[in-house]
């Protein structure tokens, strides 16, 4: 069947009113997620795994995949409004953003945000369309030595190059190795490390790493060192753009999906970079005033093509995701786990085996793309009273949604005392910059990379050469060179001319 | 921050110096980390001793992954201690907030969660949360310097808050949680 017979296909299983409400209601979440500090979507869809015992799969797919993407638009209200500036997707935002919304622009910066994601969301979904089948078609020829080289190239680059250190980088990723050894190892049956524990032969949960890391570690790290911040927010005005910020913002964002879908494309993580590229080519295009405003008054190209790379790269994402199964961020990594709980492995069979529930998970990214729109646009000054939430009590509650989904995946209060010891390495990490994607990707997808790796040496009948005998594996250990190398010597060349 | 350009993401500018001057009690705590590190990577290589290491044909079998994890870790233990020890760690975000944790605060939070796990399947979800709730808020009001002399209210909040979550998961998500008594109520 072709693309469009298969999409409308997942149209009609996406329009149905129960799935029609999941999206909303996961959009809506998403977006409340986004606004709120302290919480963001890979600690919600984390907490909510536990209904995946329950709901059926396309459903739950389809709210986790609205609660993904709602969180976006959500964080860049917070990041314009707030002048503490949250997660890095959203700090380019946050540079021009806070500067627009300090000279009363407020309104104008959200809007050309929220249009912005709108378009280069909906532009990456069709970009997820056309390409996701292509790729599973390609990928199902891949091998094992292959799949592991991607997956080693994936590791390379969320620890040692999207990160400010690469020590503590790989020390991360090892960490998240180390947890996904514990249990059964899946080939030989053999259990490792777990201490003659029963609860452990099962593995950790990763809702447990999830929540305690990001919302357990987020609550102590708030009561230890957070007390004295003090925190302003700028007003909000009308919800408005003038024929000079469209003239202006069109181009933007239309450059900035440009620079963003690529980068999601690729089993290498991180929006940091595509987002900065494009604040870096609109500050270099604009002339005249406009330029003036730029780190002045705010440009509102500066917020305009950044919300736009950062969402068309958080949604061409999903293709490494559906068709190699491998995940490069923390929301991208609980999805993951999310299909692995109804036994399902993402990868390029996906797109044969479960077509149906594809598509409609695609359907619905267009379908929610538009309800994000309505819900940010005419009702962003409800999204915004959410900040009055204050702080202690915000935090608080935080900890009884950590509770349901820690308890709730396996009823064991073994598990909520691990939660918080797993929250209190958080604060750790956290307090000595320790990044904590490495460890989610590292503990879900080493178990995959070490199946493959032994799946590899297999086939190669023991010897290493498998992994160069192939003209792609030997691409792929090109290019995993290449991102180890050159950005330091970018950085190098850089420190020397500086 | 003295650096030119206070804006641009960290990762993304010229190699950066270590902070100028850490403190000493800065420097201890990274000395401990580092020094967790390697206790950890010694202890996935005292575990990986004992795993055995049939292999197949392929030559690699359970115990390799959990050996490498368990060297890489010790190396990278060692590189930190040694950042630690001549200055500090490169490239560190500039820490948020106060220097000076709020013990206090961390205390009244830490006892709410692990009397959660405690008390959950003896006085059930609602209660065990409303309790965790109040403790933790407590400790967070107090640490933000809020007033805190809230209790009652705090309470309220907390079975208010606790309640509905309970019905919505146990109910309408079928999710297993404990209650008091078997009404699924409460």
């Amino acid at each position: 069947m072709d693309t469009v017979s298969l999409l409308m296909q997942g149209f009609s299983t996406a329009l149905t009113l129960s799935n029609l409400l999941w999206a909303l209601f996961g959009c809506a979440l998403g977006t409340a997620v986004g606004v709120l500090p302290g919480i963001g979507p890979a600690t919600t869809v984390a907490m909510l795994l536990p209904i995946t015992a329950k709901v059926d799969i396309t459903a739950s797919m389809i709210f986790f995949a609205g609660i993904y993407y709602g969180a976006m638009y959500g964080g860049s209200t917070t990041s314009i409004l707030l002048n503490t500036p949250g997660e890095t997707a959203s700090m380019v935002t946050a540079m021009e953003g806070n500067k627009m919304a300090k000279n009363g622009r407020a309104g104008a910066a959200l809007a050309t945000a929220a249009i912005g994601s709108f378009v280069a969301g909906s532009i990456a979904t069709v970009v997820v369309t056309l390409f996701a089948p292509v790729v599973a078609d390609y990928a199902v020829k891949l091998g094992p030595p292959e799949y592991f080289l991607l997956m080693v190239l994936a590791f390379t680059t969320v620890s040692a190059v999207l990160g400010k250190s690469t020590v503590r980088g790989l020390t991360a990723l090892f960490i998240g190795l180390a947890v996904g050894l514990i249990g059964m190892d899946q080939i030989s049956g053999q259990p490792r490390y777990t201490g003659g524990k029963a609860e452990f032969l099962d593995g950790i949960e990763i809702v447990l790493v999830a929540v305690g890391l990001f919302a357990v570690a987020e609550v102590l790290h708030a009561v230890l060192f957070e007390g004295k911040i003090v925190e302003t927010q700028n007003t909000l005005t009308r919800v408005h753009m003038s024929a000079r910020d469209w003239r202006r913002s069109v181009p933007a964002w239309l450059r900035g999906a440009a620079i963003g879908s690529p980068f999601g494309c690729i089993p290498a993580g991180g929006t940091e970079i595509p987002t900065f590229l494009s604040y870096a080519t609109e500050k270099k295009l604009a002339k005249g005033e406009d330029q003036a405003e730029f780190g002045t008054t705010g440009a509102i190209e500066g917020v305009a093509g950044p919300e736009a790379a950062n969402n068309a790269t958080v949604t061409t994402a999903l293709i490494p995701l559906l068709t190699l199964g491998i995940p490069t961020s923390n929301t991208t990594a609980i999805l993951l786990g999310a299909f692995q709980n109804y036994g399902i492995q993402p990868g390029p069979q996906l797109f044969a085996t479960s077509a149906a529930l594809v598509w409609a998970l695609i359907a619905s990214l267009y379908i929610g793309n538009v309800m994000l729109l309505v819900l940010n646009l005419p009702m962003v000054g409800l999204w915004v009273k959410l900040l009055k939430i204050p702080k202690p009590q915000l935090y608080a509650g935080i900890l009884i949604f950590a509770t349901v989904g820690a308890y709730g995946m396996r009823q064991s209060t073994f598990d909520l005392f691990l939660l918080y010891v797993i929250g209190a390495i958080g604060v750790v990490m956290r307090r000595f910059d320790f990044p904590t994607a490495p460890v989610v990707v590292g503990m879900i997808l080493g178990p995959l990379a070490e199946a493959q790796l032994r799946n590899a040496m297999s086939i190669g009948e023991g010897k290493w050469t498998v992994f160069v005998d192939r003209p792609v594996s030997i691409f792929l250990i090109l290019v995993i060179a290449a991102v180890l190398v050159l950005p330091r010597l970018m950085k190098r060349r850089a420190a020397a001319q500086a | 921050m003295t650096s030119p350009q206070p804006n641009l993401p960290p990762e993304l500018r010229p190699d950066h110096p270590a902070p100028a001057h850490p403190s000493r009690k800065t420097l201890l705590w990274e000395t401990l980390v580092s020094g967790a590190v390697i206790a950890v990577g010694a202890a996935m290589a005292y575990g990986a001793k004992d795993i055995p290491s049939e292999a197949g044909y392929g030559g690699v079998g359970a115990n390799f992954l959990p050996w490498m994890v368990a060297i890489a870790l010790m190396v990278c233990g060692a590189l930190l201690l040694r950042e630690a020890r001549t200055g500090g760690y490169r490239n560190m975000e500039e820490a948020e907030g106060d220097e000076r944790p709020d013990w206090m605060g961390f205390v009244w939070v830490s006892a709410g969660l692990l009397l959660n796990a405690a008390l959950i399947e003896h006085i059930g979800f609602i209660l065990s949360c409303a309790l965790t709730y109040v403790l933790a808020v407590q400790g967070l009001k107090r640490a933000f310097g809020k007033p805190h002399d809230t209790w009652l209210t705090d309470t309220i909040a907390g079975v208010v808050l606790a309640a509905p979550v309970f019905w919505l998961f146990t109910k309408f998500l079928a999710i297993n949680l404990p209650g008091l008594t078997a009404s699924g109520w409460i």
